[in-house]
């Protein structure tokens, strides 16, 4: 194994981790936030580090530390099984984290002749690797239910598994109708699939070629990472918490945080299924390849035009009400956050500029490109979980019934006929 | 080596595992053990570099049979005290052995037969795709007649239940 090989791998591994882990805290300060914005008041901005609140992230991190420190309670009930109720909420965490490890940051890097995956776990078998695992996850929900000991809980764990049960089978018919378009179960293929042109205006994403498989897998992936409007599971009006009744302190944290990165991992996989992954629309990894140095002025051109609305946006915001006397260094934060801001912007132009002038090598093509794709992917990930938030926030929880008859009777029909259009389709057309 | 000692850790896990799931009184318990089980022998397959059992297996047995087992036992809900008093008594034990010692034998004898030393595959084996080309060129007929029958066993499953929500209704 070369060292080039080892870094490669480091970086992806790193990088997925990253993405997967300190997700989570970003996502509970937007979740917040943005039910703050839906609901006409603030949401968490005063917790601070020294007067720096990046917007009220600091949060966060401050209840990690609540959770961390709290007492750990065991409910007396449970007289056995102590070890697989502590193991429980671990089992749904590690298979969502795990189900993250094969989505795609970037195109294939060809370095030195030889090409590596930008992939935590380097294989061409993505989309069932997700579906394999992600499927352990209820089995989490299903123990701690049960082992709780309790009618919420037991109600909570029996709604999670029939609801899985029920948006499983049109979750794999609406993958199948995707796997029979790209003729591959691999993401990076479905990704490259997607970087072409349809009817020669539009981005070939998988959302315009297959809206109908598009919206199923959509709305399964809802009903997967039991988010609102399918959050029966925790109906917290109806059975308290659902499984995680009895939880208390890290236990609870781990379910709490396992339904995020279930979320990021969810929104992941519907941008690299349908929307197509880390490529810019109309654009595939040869046509940056072919005109980089457009694509450096590109970049040199659109990054102070973003910096300088963040800053204005940051200086309009960032602010108290005249009248106080005292702004709880506000004013500090945004001058030394400017200054930042400002300094790596300078930063990157430096190197485009270097890049533009200089530049022949494919090494330095190669690893811009690549830093490129990573950032589209970053930037649609937080978009498709901003989605994610806003129709939590947005529309009511559907009734357990009404989500079981949605499910067998109206999604599961619809993914079947879709296959067989599908099928007709490709054959027809080959 | 690595790899020795890696199918050792899988296989402990898998004995044990398959041992946990029949003796445990709880069948919660039993449950976890069968995943156990399951898990190991993907690891398996996993270590064969056969990928597609190893993600067949997962899909079927941990991610649809364990589920499933897991919903009805969380649906029916037996309490400790409400299930049978049967002990493993040494009669039990002792009969039953003498029961399944002819299997045994017979497995000892296969096993000794066979000539342990296999000739190595090929690097593409086990991937999906030389797996999907001969489900389809070998077993084309099979296959399609299975999938035919599990999709009128869909197709009647969602018939029978639009059925009895009209009949609800009425």
């Amino acid at each position: 194994m070369s060292t080039l090989a080892i870094v490669v791998t480091l970086g992806s591994i790193v990088l997925a981790a990253l993405l997967a882990l300190l997700m989570i805290p970003v996502l509970v300060w937007l979740e917040r936030r943005v039910a703050g914005l839906i609901q006409d008041r603030l949401g968490p901005n005063r917790t601070n580090v020294g007067g720096f609140r990046l917007g009220g992230v600091v949060q966060s991190f401050a209840d990690v530390v609540k959770l961390v420190f709290k007492e750990e309670y065991y409910p007396s009930h449970i007289k056995s099984g102590k070890l697989l109720f502590t193991l429980a909420p671990t089992i749904m965490f590690v298979s969502a984290l795990l189900a993250f490890m094969t989505i795609p940051f970037a195109d294939n890097v060809n370095i030195a002749g030889e090409s590596f995956r930008v992939q935590a776990l380097p294989v061409d078998y993505g989309v069932l690797w997700f579906m394999a695992i992600s499927s352990i996850g209820v089995i989490g929900i299903l123990f701690g239910g049960w082992l709780s000991h309790n009618k919420y809980s037991l109600l909570g764990a029996q709604r999670a598994g029939s609801q899985l049960l029920g948006f499983e089978l049109p979750l794999g018919l609406s993958v199948i109708a995707m796997v029979i378009t790209y003729e591959s179960v691999d993401f990076n293929v479905m990704v490259d699939y997607q970087s072409g042109v349809l009817f020669g205006f539009l981005p070939a994403w998988g959302v315009l070629i297959q809206p109908l498989a598009a919206l199923i897998f959509i709305i399964t992936m809802f009903a997967e990472t039991n988010r609102a409007p399918f959050n029966v599971v925790e109906g917290e009006s109806e059975i308290i918490a659902g499984h995680m009744t009895e939880f208390s302190a890290m236990k609870f944290a781990m379910y709490f945080m396992g339904e995020y990165i279930a979320m990021n991992t969810a929104s992941a996989v519907i941008i690299t299924m349908f929307f197509g992954g880390y490529q810019l629309p109309w654009l595939s990894t040869q046509d940056l390849f072919s005109n980089f140095s457009s694509v450096v002025v590109a970049i040199m051109v659109v990054m102070p035009i973003v910096i300088f609305f963040l800053i204005k946006w940051m200086k309009k915001n960032n602010s108290v009400r005249a009248t106080l006397s005292s702004d709880g260094g506000r004013a500090f934060e945004t001058k030394v956050l400017t200054i930042v801001l400002i300094s790596m912007t300078a930063l990157i132009e430096l190197i485009c500029l270097y890049l533009f002038t200089q530049s022949s090598d494919s090494l330095s093509a190669t690893i811009t490109i690549t830093l490129l794709q990573i950032a589209i992917f970053v930037f649609k990930l937080m978009v498709f979980n901003i989605f994610f938030i806003i129709v939590r926030w947005t529309l009511p929880r559907f009734r357990y019934d009404q989500i079981q008859t949605l499910g067998w009777n109206y999604l599961l029909p619809l993914s079947l006929a879709n296959i067989i259009i599908t099928a007709i389709v490709v054959v027809g057309v080959n | 080596m690595l790899e020795n000692s890696i199918f050792f850790i899988l296989a402990l896990f898998l004995v044990g595992g398959s041992i946990g799931m029949i003796s445990f009184r709880q069948s919660v318990f039993s449950a976890i053990s069968f995943l156990l089980a399951m898990i190991a022998m993907s690891g398996m397959f996993a270590l064969l570099h056969f990928s597609f059992l190893f993600l067949a297996q997962i899909l079927v047995s941990v991610g649809a049979v364990v589920v499933m087992s897991l919903l009805i036992i969380v649906s029916v809900n037996i309490k400790s005290e409400n299930l049978p008093n049967d002990k493993l008594t040494l009669k039990r034990f002792t009969l039953s052995a003498i029961l399944i010692s002819p299997i045994v034998a017979l497995l000892f004898y296969a096993i000794n037969k066979t000539d342990l030393m296999f000739k190595e595959v090929n690097e593409e084996f086990g991937s999906l795709k030389l797996m999907g080309v001969d489900l389809f060129s070998n077993w084309a007929l099979a296959f399609e007649i299975i999938s035919i029958l599990l999709l009128v066993a869909l197709v009647g499953g969602i018939v029978i239940s639009k059925r009895s929500s009209n009949y609800e209704s009425r």
